[in-house]
């Protein structure tokens, strides 16, 4: 056996003041010497491995953990005793370097603490250096995180959803839209938005009230989420009756069937409305616009073109399909309330 | 005005290049995907002329990574990034897609973590090859409006010039490619100067 095997983990030239503020610590402290063999090992570090200072001490961390070190832990080991520069090993990226667990430690299938790591070199006044290493317990603070970021998670989506009918709102239509216009833009793929609306809605709330109201929003939305398959493809309440989708990578011809579907979806629905002109059941009005690659047409550009799609739709006797092409956008500025110039107008 | 010749800026953005070297290595390892730095410039500047539009660092916000080095020479070494690129480059090292707006403390100690990796192989780099000993402190992370970072910086380093060091970072599989502004202020620049002459009477 080594000759410091003794039952104290500290070398003999350490003051006994110093001997027990090192084992009064509540964090892992180990020292190695330039040879990589353990010199300190202090009470916490014994109680979280499980193993005592007199086997510790005169050994190599590789021999006292066999295949428990991490691969960039022996690498900042290493480092830390050829360059001497301290290092760190963030949890986050290094959720538990050692094999260190709670206690009391039965090395059966106990996961290991979560930690934070620390090398930092040590000359002392003979000139001989060594490594100190400092592990934290981070399990209190990764836990706290998780409860934050879930939290904060839960926020968002309640930041984005609409609280009547559950689906996303006007902000997160219009947060996705910018990013999608923007991708359609640098990835040179086509781009469709649909708008839509209920038709007649107000004679619909006048006449059987707004909780039939409500429940209609409500039916009229599922009926609509069960014709979108793609995960990209979702609706969004843009304000009161009026619904946006936006299609990513659709073109023309496809945005125009998906319309076509979402019609028929709503009309299937078969929610009587004796005070729409348009049919005896309920019915929605639909605008579509592309934007095709590569032309000069902005997202400002392309959600008026569906606005004006929207109105045609309307004016054309509601319960129909618009859609407008925008090839051409002439818009230059954002001040500029030119029409786009558009092409063909169908369904 | 500028003490630094055109084979001074040369070897010095060799030895940083080795160094770059080193950490890229070493961010591989953990990345677990190829990960290239290099470093395309190195110049001399004055303290008053440092900004976040010379530095190429055009964010509101910026984060630093700062250690203190001393030695034969001290200085005081610091990464900077713009708080966007900092969390993409964590994001891209731990595979997780959180938001950039929920920043949380333990991807700031995942940057402490990148910047001493950077810094540690650039300045353990110079220490080699001069064949000199450095001695460092652990670093310290700090997330702040730039101006205020930068303003910090430069007061506390009193110095002054600077070393600005332009880093290249780019990680294969994510095609992400960033930017890093490396900062060296040496209280003893004619020191470094004197190592880095016995260095190129060497070769």
């Amino acid at each position: 056996m080594n000759q410091h095997t003794a039952t104290s983990s500290i070398p003999v030239d350490i003051n006994p003041l110093s001997e027990l503020i090192w084992d009064a610590i509540n964090q892992g402290l180990i020292l190695i010497d330039n040879n990589g063999l353990v010199v300190m090992w202090n009470k916490w570090i014994a109680k979280h491995s499980g193993i005592p200072p007199e086997f510790a001490i005169g050994h190599s961390l590789e021999s006292l953990f066999p295949d428990g070190l991490s691969a960039a832990f022996k690498t900042a080991l290493k480092n830390a005793l050829s360059h001497k520069l301290p290092i760190v090993l963030s949890n986050a990226l290094h959720r538990s370097p050692l094999p260190l667990f709670s206690v009391p430690v039965t090395k059966g299938d106990q996961p290991r603490l979560q930690q934070s790591t620390a090398l930092t070199p040590i000359i002392d006044e003979t000139g001989k250096h060594f490594c100190l290493i400092q592990i934290t317990d981070a399990t209190t603070s990764v836990k706290r995180e998780r409860v934050l970021r879930s939290h904060s998670e839960q926020l968002s989506i309640e930041a984005t959803t609409d609280g009547l009918t559950s689906c996303f709102n006007r902000r997160f239509f219009d947060d996705r839209f910018k990013a999608e216009f923007a991708r359609a833009q640098r990835q040179s793929t086509p781009l469709s938005l649909i708008m839509l609306d209920i038709d007649f809605f107000k004679d619909y709330n006048d006449n059987y009230g707004h909780p039939a109201g409500d429940k209609a929003l409500i039916s009229v939305v599922n009926a609509l989420k069960t014709q979108l398959n793609r995960a990209t493809d979702v609706v969004t309440r843009y304000g009161g009756e009026e619904f946006a989708i936006i299609l990513p990578g659709c073109a023309a011809e496809g945005s125009l069937s998906v319309a076509e579907k979402l019609r028929m979806a709503v009309i299937d629905l078969n929610i009587p409305h004796l005070f729409s002109k348009a049919n005896k059941v309920l019915t929605i009005s639909i605008g579509i616009t592309t934007y095709m690659a590569d032309t000069p047409c902005s997202a400002s550009c392309l959600l008026d073109t569906a606005d004006i799609a929207l109105y045609r739709a309307k004016k054309d006797g509601r319960n129909c399909v618009r859609q407008l092409i925008t090839p051409h956008c002439r818009k230059t500025g954002p001040n500029d309330s030119q029409q786009p110039r558009l092409t063909v107008c169908m369904t | 005005m500028n003490p630094l010749s055109e084979i001074h800026i040369d070897a010095l953005t060799e030895v940083f290049n080795i160094g770059a070297g080193r950490a890229a290595s070493s961010l591989s390892e953990i990345v677990g995907d190829e990960v290239i730095l290099s470093v395309p410039s190195l110049q001399l500047v004055n303290s008053s002329e440092i900004n976040a539009q010379m530095l190429s660092l055009n964010s509101p916000r910026l984060g630093a990574v700062k250690q203190q080095f001393s030695g034969p020479f001290n200085a005081e070494a610091m990464l900077l990034f713009t708080e966007e690129r900092a969390l993409e480059i964590v994001h891209d090292m731990m595979g997780s897609h959180v938001s950039i707006e929920e920043l949380a403390e333990y991807e700031q100690e995942a940057m402490c973590e990148l910047g001493n990796i950077i810094l540690n192989a650039c300045l353990s780099a110079m220490a080699d090859i001069l064949g000199l000993v450095l001695e460092s402190s652990l670093p310290q992370y700090r997330v702040d409006l730039s101006d205020a970072i930068l303003k910090q910086i430069i007061e506390e380093a009193n110095q002054p010039l600077m070393l600005v060091l332009h880093i290249d970072l780019a990680i294969e599989k994510r095609h992400s490619q960033g930017y890093l502004a490396f900062l060296l202020s040496s209280t003893s620049l004619e020191e470094l100067l004197v190592h880095i002459d016995r260095f190129l009477g060497n070769i």
